[in-house]
């Protein structure tokens, strides 16, 4: 019988256990802000637009990431822009979005020919068959977002706890949130890859709930939740290849077991 | 000097007027008491003064220039009335007053001991020095007031706007917090505005009052603006009567 070791001898397992330590860190890392901000709604509704990107690469011929992160950032900013100009609510504008994207994504994939594979890639996510220029994408989204993020931490911070309060400190409320949502889709998008669309969300918020479930302080909050997102990529990644299940949701679902972990942890102190 | 010139302030929401045609001023290192009935506009006209909400016509000036976010010439401090925050939220105090304490943007690595020392200080000003490491979340109201008062502080404000800032707290922590707001008008020269509809606190802290319900009904000192008239026009009979006998007792 393999053992893990065997198996890291492989290019494409490496590949696969690199990912899962960079979106390990990067989706908790941005997760926070989308938890403490209630945005789980609006980066489902990224991921589900991304598909309208897919559809759209596919009938352009164009890179799939690429236009998977080109459509979903467009949608972000449609959001964004709407909630400022429209009076309708938040997550009914993210509803529109989101079915819109979805509709359109199915349209478009209709009118394609064959059977596509590097469809199914991104809808249900297969984090075996990462690139080396999925890597190196990856690589450049964490660099950027998490030093973009803890630059302007106070920012951020200031504006997620009270809107009000950080426009009267003179903090540019409007620049700062249109640039978390430009964040949180391209981080979306480009982890998309490792779980699929349907299950990209998890990413974010699953290990950044369980750090809130125990932190008591933010340094705190971020601290545990890229450890929690660091164990459950290389946990469920190690677990999927020695029982030999998909590795996306196995991921996810080591993930949600940490989350009831901390969850018991909290209720028990 | 004035500290804020207000002329001819409206605020309107779909053609209905929230406050029309306000116009006041006030002095440098004073306190004034804004008051009125539920509805009158006085939070609205903080949030207006403060840009939080547009108005339309009318003009404010803080120390003689308009009020710029990103690029104020006056640091303005505020509560509000109601923070409305997640009390989940895993923030200690000393992170919360570090989200104002400069530099705004840094890397959180290069932050260094000035800014603790900063914090310390401001908490100590507040009487809440035992509070730094304390979840903001799990605070009790007259706690959260100084906290809120101190963070309001860390930038060292020339004008301080408290929007109720006593409500939820005990008659002892009401106490102690329009004692510390004399003292800070005191000890750092602060133009203190503030919303409160406690009449005895009008009387017993403020220099001025401004008195409110939709439109400036009186202005000036308390003793001399807040006639048995006055009072009545705004509150009604019952609340007459309640001012005579807090002017006596005063």
């Amino acid at each position: 019988m393999n053992t893990i070791t065997d198996f890291l001898s492989y290019p494409f397992i490496q590949r696969a256990f690199i990912a899962s330590l960079m979106a390990g860190v990067l989706c908790p890392f941005v997760g926070n802000f989308v938890v403490l901000r209630r945005m789980s709604f609006f980066s489902d509704a990224i991921s589900h637009s991304a598909f309208a990107g897919i559809a759209i690469g596919a009938v352009l011929g164009v890179d799939l990431s690429v236009s998977s992160i080109a459509v979903a950032l467009l949608i972000s900013l449609l959001i964004a822009f709407l909630s400022e100009k429209t009076t309708l609510s938040h997550d009914t504008i993210i509803g529109i979005a989101f079915s819109g994207a979805i509709a359109s994504g199915m349209l478009i994939i209709g009118m394609l020919k064959g059977y596509r594979a590097d469809l199914f890639t991104f809808l249900f996510g297969d984090i075996l068959a990462i690139t080396n220029t999925d890597l190196l994408l990856l690589l450049i989204v964490s660099v950027l977002s998490i030093s973009t993020l803890m630059f302007f931490s106070k920012p951020f911070l200031q504006i997620t706890f009270n809107r009000d309060l950080a426009r009267v400190e003179g903090i540019n409320v409007r620049f700062f949130e249109y640039l978390l949502f430009l964040i949180i889709a391209t981080v979306v998008t480009v982890s998309l890859k490792i779980v699929g669309i349907i299950l990209v969300t998890s990413l974010l918020i699953v290990p950044a709930a369980s750090a809130k479930n125990l932190a008591s302080s933010m340094k705190n909050l971020f601290g545990l939740s890229c450890l929690f997102g660091l164990v459950s990529g290389v946990a469920g990644l190690a677990l999927s290849i020695y029982l030999n299940t998909s590795s996306g949701p196995t991921i996810v679902l080591v993930s949600i077991a940490i989350f009831f972990l901390t969850l018991f942890r909290r209720s028990g102190s | 000097m004035n500290a804020l010139t207000v002329e001819n302030l409206c605020v309107k929401i779909n053609n209905h007027h929230l406050i029309e045609n306000i116009t006041f001023s006030v002095e440098e290192g004073s306190i004034v008491a804004i008051i009125g009935p539920n509805g009158a506009g006085k939070t609205t006209l903080i949030k207006a003064i403060l840009g939080l909400i547009p108005y339309a016509p009318g003009a404010v000036l803080l120390f003689g220039r308009p009020l710029k976010h990103g690029n104020s010439h006056v640091k303005v401090g505020y509560v509000p009335q109601r923070l409305e925050f997640d009390r989940t939220f895993p923030l200690t105090v000393s992170e919360l007053l570090g989200f104002t304490v400069p530099p705004v943007y840094s890397f959180p690595f290069l932050r260094g001991k000035d800014e603790k020392r900063h914090i310390g200080e401001l908490l100590k000003v507040v009487g809440a020095q035992d509070l730094a490491e304390r979840k903001v979340g799990n605070l009790s109201g007259g706690e959260l007031q100084r906290v809120m008062i101190a963070k309001a502080l860390v930038n060292d404000p020339g004008l301080l706007f408290l929007d109720e800032p006593a409500s939820g707290v005990d008659i002892e922590g009401q106490e102690r917090f329009y004692d510390l707001v004399k003292r800070l008008k005191k000890e750092k020269g602060l133009t203190i505005i503030l919303i409160s509809h406690d009449l005895n606190v009008v009387y017993r802290f403020a220099d001025n009052v401004l008195c409110l319900n939709r439109r400036l009904v009186c202005s000036g000192r308390p003793e001399e603006a807040l006639t048995d008239d006055v009072i009545k026009s705004v509150y009604g009979e019952m609340m007459g009567a309640y001012i005579h006998s807090c002017h006596e007792h005063d």
